[in-house]
């Protein structure tokens, strides 16, 4: 058994351990209805803005809440609010990953991470409203 | 029937799409030939294999040129040119519209590997020329095939850059692709769509052609190792391959800098490093690089040491280049990370591309013959059925066969050594070192690929939801649910392991270069490296103090000693053991820079410090102390203090696409106060007994200069104003923090910066109008009710409103309000101050007939005016709706402002590991070239 081949198999053991506590970590995926049944615990709930409410964050009153609804994965619809200034690109969100608990009957969020259309989507160019012009 | 479309450079059209078919043919022809070339020196096959390669780099060359020419002419009826062009960018960003795309990505990944190939064939490659070259050519046959743009049904085989518009899948069919002049006629097409204004800045000039390069460059050192595996020489190609592996360091290295670079500057999410995919994705193999170039080293100074793992770095390298890409460009992220990907509708391909090399190198491992020929026939089989069965269990089956073929190779086929090498050399150590950087590697790629392997936990998602409900696991049902993500903290997902990862290779940089290949003596190593660790610990102390760091900041810490103590250690080695020759000194230059990189990213990351966070509410409100505020709230023309400066808003206006926010910062002066001012902290007041200026702290005021006023009079409550302790002094900076408006991306804020020798500030805005709202042709905007009862006060501009008072409106006062007898009236009484003499005025809730009589007053002059709507009795209280005039109306914003410690060195690490990198390339060659001459 050489030296390097132990390095080897502590560096396997390592990782291995690391890997699991990964899985083990990272907090847990849920809807609404789990999130609102266990309050106080910190889960993730993914979903997406709900545009027939408004968007309300008034930062004259609060610098730091913003307030909308989201509708989850199993189109339950709920009030949230996120204790940060409203997040640039909000509304032009398609999807929301909200981190945050229920605490008070309310759906608490710290942190959100938002899919937007960035730089790496090119949107389908479509000409099919292209007409001539006239004359 | 043709149609002949006027002023349409149709001809451009099918000459780059024959460009491109030209370099598939050439890469096919060379792939051939030089494949057979490897079995024996044959003319012809060497012929065709060579000029197989002329015509793909003609293709490529030509296709990349034609482009350009596209672009520089403005053709807009090419879908690509319209896309990520238009009239209104400059130069370098024309430049720059050409990477805007995927198309054009590939082909400027094709161009330099086809000018690394030619440096390559110009230095007498000899018999490594027909495997490196077949292999070339394999890759870029199948580059090329992703530009193809071919259709087979509803199958896309790659995109062409060359596509018309009228031709593009979703104009298909519609009436003006008909139209021969369609171009003229249809206003669209004057004007392109544009780059991505997020892509307009001047570091997308440098930053894709680099990153390009240094992913080309990973290609040639797999191209070796393949040669090496096919030739059955697992010592010739090591030689050769460590310029080239060092080359792609430097390169790869500075690459994924200035995308850092690019994202601190243009980007608004708060730093250089964000542990994006992209970025991720692009530092994975350059980690792997490093690794795979040190255990060449290693071989080349103790042939047959660790070979499998060599062919592994090295082969990974390039594996994981084009993983990444798989990654970025397939979509495959799209549905659980935070951008969405783009799928481009060549996924298949990719795939196909991705595992047909992984499956080449891990075939070639293997013995020639039976066993290649089982192993190659195993792993074609379960990609067919990918393609035609279940996806997910295929790959993981073919993953499985991979993992066998290189234990197979490794327990059969490699040279091994038994012999047992000592401790304390330097091959033992670099050796750790390149393991050190692999294990952060799969790390840093086990956190981004989960999207990738929730897809190979779905089909045991009933398996664990088993597991889940007979055990109760949490894991269990964590992974039933196949929808892992990587964690928001990064503390927790990176950090914690990739801080002690860092700590172990950079202490192990600062140690090995003194050490010698071969058996050394213990002490004197210890002895030369003491006095760098001795100034490395000197230097932690104070910046441990200066900074602050907590008890579980330990291995922060001590990460931040190991990178100094490399830093010194390699400028120590210098000095010492080179004795200032510095043409060997690459090596030693590129530690420090990157020892000087790792310092500057941790310390200005773990010690930035939100300035922008409102510390004073929370004293003064002790039940917020949790609040979550980093952001600031500033009025137009208000100064108040943020962290060292006072900060004033002054004004926005509009520039090109951006809309400018200038914020003046100001010098902060302590404050002075005099006697009988009153203040209040704390939610006390307090009076001042003497003259002084503020001491930082007011309870070191307190008892010699302030007496308490336990029941102050009314007029020293409205005098009080909120002790401080500085007070704006001189005019310091204007920083223009911006929002980008892009009507296609949505409006995105990008940042400024003030840049000091040790520190950035950096500011960006977390929300702010880019126009004015909307007001009617008077300038009176859209009204906003209130319930107001007695004494509620609104802010309406730079003024106070407060409803001083009610009272019903008595008989012998309504002829002077000019109502009727019969009506029924209540008063409302206000006081408008601020901003001009204080106003008092009266609106009335006139009900007559039990009919609403409206009563609108307007106060011009003070941009007011207001109607009373209802009023509720019981609660006393008026439904009021007030206007305010634009006039007064005063803007506002939220801002974010961190300053980023040390950063500069981050930068200037950057410089240095790349000049030490190329230093050593040059080195490298020339340790090569004598070998070469004492050999012959």
């Amino acid at each position: 058994m050489s030296r390097l081949n132990i390095v080897v198999i502590l560096m396997v053991a390592v990782l291995m351990g690391t890997l699991f506590s990964v899985f083990t970590a990272n907090s847990e995926s849920v809807v609404f209805a789990r999130a609102f049944a266990e309050p106080g615990i910190e889960f993730k709930v993914s979903g997406t803005l709900d545009t027939d409410h408004p968007v309300m964050y008034d930062p004259m009153v609060e610098v730091a809440e913003t307030r909308f609804h989201m509708r989850d994965k199993d189109g339950a619809l709920q009030e949230v609010v996120l204790r940060k200034a409203k997040p640039t690109g909000l509304e032009q969100s398609e999807s929301i990953d909200l981190y945050g608990k229920v605490v008070d009957g309310q759906f608490i969020a710290t942190e959100m991470l938002m899919k937007c259309p960035s730089k790496y989507n090119e949107e389908s160019h479509s000409l099919a409203e292209a007409k001539p012009e006239a004359g | 029937m043709d149609i002949a479309y006027t002023g349409e450079w149709t001809w451009a059209a099918s000459l780059g799409r024959l460009l491109i078919a030209l370099a598939f043919a050439g890469g096919l022809a060379s792939t051939i030939g030089y494949t057979r070339l490897v079995r024996g020196d044959d003319p012809h096959w060497k012929a065709l294999g060579r000029w197989g390669f002329r015509v793909q780099a003609a293709g490529i060359f030509g296709a990349s040129a034609l482009l350009y020419l596209l672009i520089f002419s403005h053709r807009y009826e090419f879908e690509y040119v319209w896309k990520h062009l238009n009239d209104a960018m400059p130069f370098g960003f024309m430049l720059s519209s050409f990477w805007g795309g995927q198309e054009g990505g590939f082909l400027i990944w094709m161009c330099w590997i086809l000018v690394l190939a030619i440096v390559f064939l110009r230095r007498q490659p000899g018999k490594l020329e027909a495997p490196v070259m077949a292999v070339h050519g394999g890759i870029l046959t199948a580059l090329s095939s992703m530009l193809l743009g071919l259709w087979f049904g509803d199958f896309q085989f790659g995109l062409d850059p060359f596509l018309l518009l009228r031709e593009a899948p979703q104009n298909a069919g519609l009436p003006w692709t008909l139209n021969p002049d369609y171009l003229q006629l249809i206003p669209q097409f004057a004007d392109g769509q544009g780059l991505n204004p997020l892509l307009q800045n001047y570091w997308m000039v440098i930053h894709p052609p680099t990153l390009f390069l240094g992913f080309a460059s990973t290609l040639m050192p797999f191209a070796m190792a393949l040669s090496g595996l096919w030739l059955r020489d697992h010592k010739e190609w090591m030689g050769r391959a460590i310029p080239w592996a060092f080359f792609g360091v430097a390169i790869l290295g500075a690459g994924i800098l200035m995308g850092g670079a690019w994202a601190y500057e243009a980007l608004s999410f708060g730093g250089f490093w964000a542990w994006d995919p992209v970025e991720n994705s692009s530092l994975v193999p350059w980690l792997v690089l490093v690794a795979g170039a040190h255990l060449l080293l290693i071989n080349r100074a103790k042939p047959g040491t660790a070979v499998t793992a060599t062919y592994l770095m090295v082969g990974l390298s390039f594996l994981l280049v084009v993983y990444s890409t798989f990654l970025t460009k397939s979509g495959i992220l799209g549905d659980t990370s935070v951008h969405s990907f783009v799928d481009s509708g060549i996924l298949p391909q990719l795939l196909a591309f991705l595992l047909g090399c992984c499956a080449l190198f891990c075939t070639l491992l293997l013995a020639p013959g039976r066993e290649r020929v089982l192993f190659g026939a195993l792993q074609a089989l379960l990609m067919v059925g990918i393609a035609v069965l279940d996806p997910a269990l295929c790959t993981l089956g073919l993953l499985l066969v991979m993992t066998m073929a290189v234990l197979r190779a490794h327990l059969r086929h490699l040279p091994r050594t038994d012999a047992e090498s000592p401790l304390w050399t330097r091959e033992f150590w670099m050796f750790v070192g390149g393991m050190l950087m692999f294990a952060s590697a799969v790390h840093i790629t086990f956190q981004t690929s989960l999207p990738v392997l929730n897809h190979f936990l779905a089909p045991f998602s009933g398996w664990f939801e088993q597991l889940h409900q007979s055990t109760g696991s949490a894991l269990a049902r964590k992974l039933a649910t196949h929808d892992l993500a990587p964690g928001t903290d990064f503390d927790a997902t990176y950090h914690a392991i990739q801080v002690p990862l860092a700590f172990l290779f950079i202490t192990i940089t600062a140690f090995t270069q003194f050490l010698r290949y071969g058996r050394n003596p213990g002490k004197p190593v210890f002895m030369q490296t003491l006095r760098s660790l001795l100034a490395a610990v000197a230097v932690t102390l104070p910046v441990v103090l200066t900074y602050g760091f907590a008890a579980w900041e330990a291995p922060r810490v001590a990460l931040l000693l190991a990178c100094l103590w490399s830093a010194f250690a390699n400028a120590d080695y210098i000095i010492q053991v080179l004795k200032g020759r510095w043409d060997h000194a690459g090596a030693s230059i590129a530690h420090i820079g990157f020892a000087l990189v790792i310092f500057g990213a941790v310390l200005s990351n773990a010690k930035k410090d939100i300035v922008s966070q409102n510390r004073f509410g929370d004293l003064a409100m002790l039940n917020e102390s949790l609040s979550n505020e980093e952001d600031l709230l500033l009025l137009e023309g208000d100064t108040i203090a943020m962290g060292p400066y006072y900060v004033s808003y002054r004004e926005r206006r509009q520039e090109g696409i951006h809309a400018k926010f200038a914020v003046d910062y100001f010098e902060t002066l302590p404050a002075s106060y005099a006697e009988g001012e009153v203040v209040s902290n704390e939610g006390f007041l307090f009076q001042c007994i003497g003259d002084h200026t503020a001491s930082p702290d007011f309870t070191r005021d307190l008892e010699a200069h302030w007496t308490f006023l336990p029941i102050p009079n009314d007029r020293q409550r409205k005098e009080a104003k909120p002790w401080s302790a500085g007070r704006p002094g001189p005019f310091a900076f204007t920083l223009e923090p911006r929002i980008q408006l892009n009507e296609r991306m949505g409006n995105a804020p990008e940042p400024d910066t003030k840049r000091y020798l040790n520190k950035d500030l950096y500011t960006h805005i977390k929300w702010g109008r880019v126009s004015d709202p909307d007001a009617d042709e008077d300038g009176w905007m859209d009204g906003r009710k209130h319930d107001l009862m007695r004494r509620d006060s609104l802010v309406i501009g730079r003024s106070i409103l407060a409803l001083d008072s009610i009272s019903a409106v008595t008989l012998e006062q309504k002829p002077a309000f000019g109502l009727l007898d019969k009506d029924l009236a209540v008063a409302a009484h206000f006081r408008l101050t601020g901003n001009g003499p204080d106003t008092n005025f009266t609106a009335l809730y006139i009900v007559r007939d039990s009919l609403l009589i409206p009563d609108m007053v307007t106060l011009e002059d003070r941009g007011v005016k207001l109607r009373i709507d209802g009023f509720r009795p019981g609660e006393a209280t008026f439904e009021t709706v007030v206007w305010e005039n634009l006039s007064i109306r005063r803007d506002f914003i939220v801002m974010q402002a961190i300053v980023f410690p040390q950063i500069n060195l981050l930068w200037l690490g950057c410089l240095i590991m790349t000049a030490g990198a190329l230093m050593a390339v040059r080195q490298q060659r020339r340790v090569r070239k004598r070998n070469t001459k004492a050999a012959a």
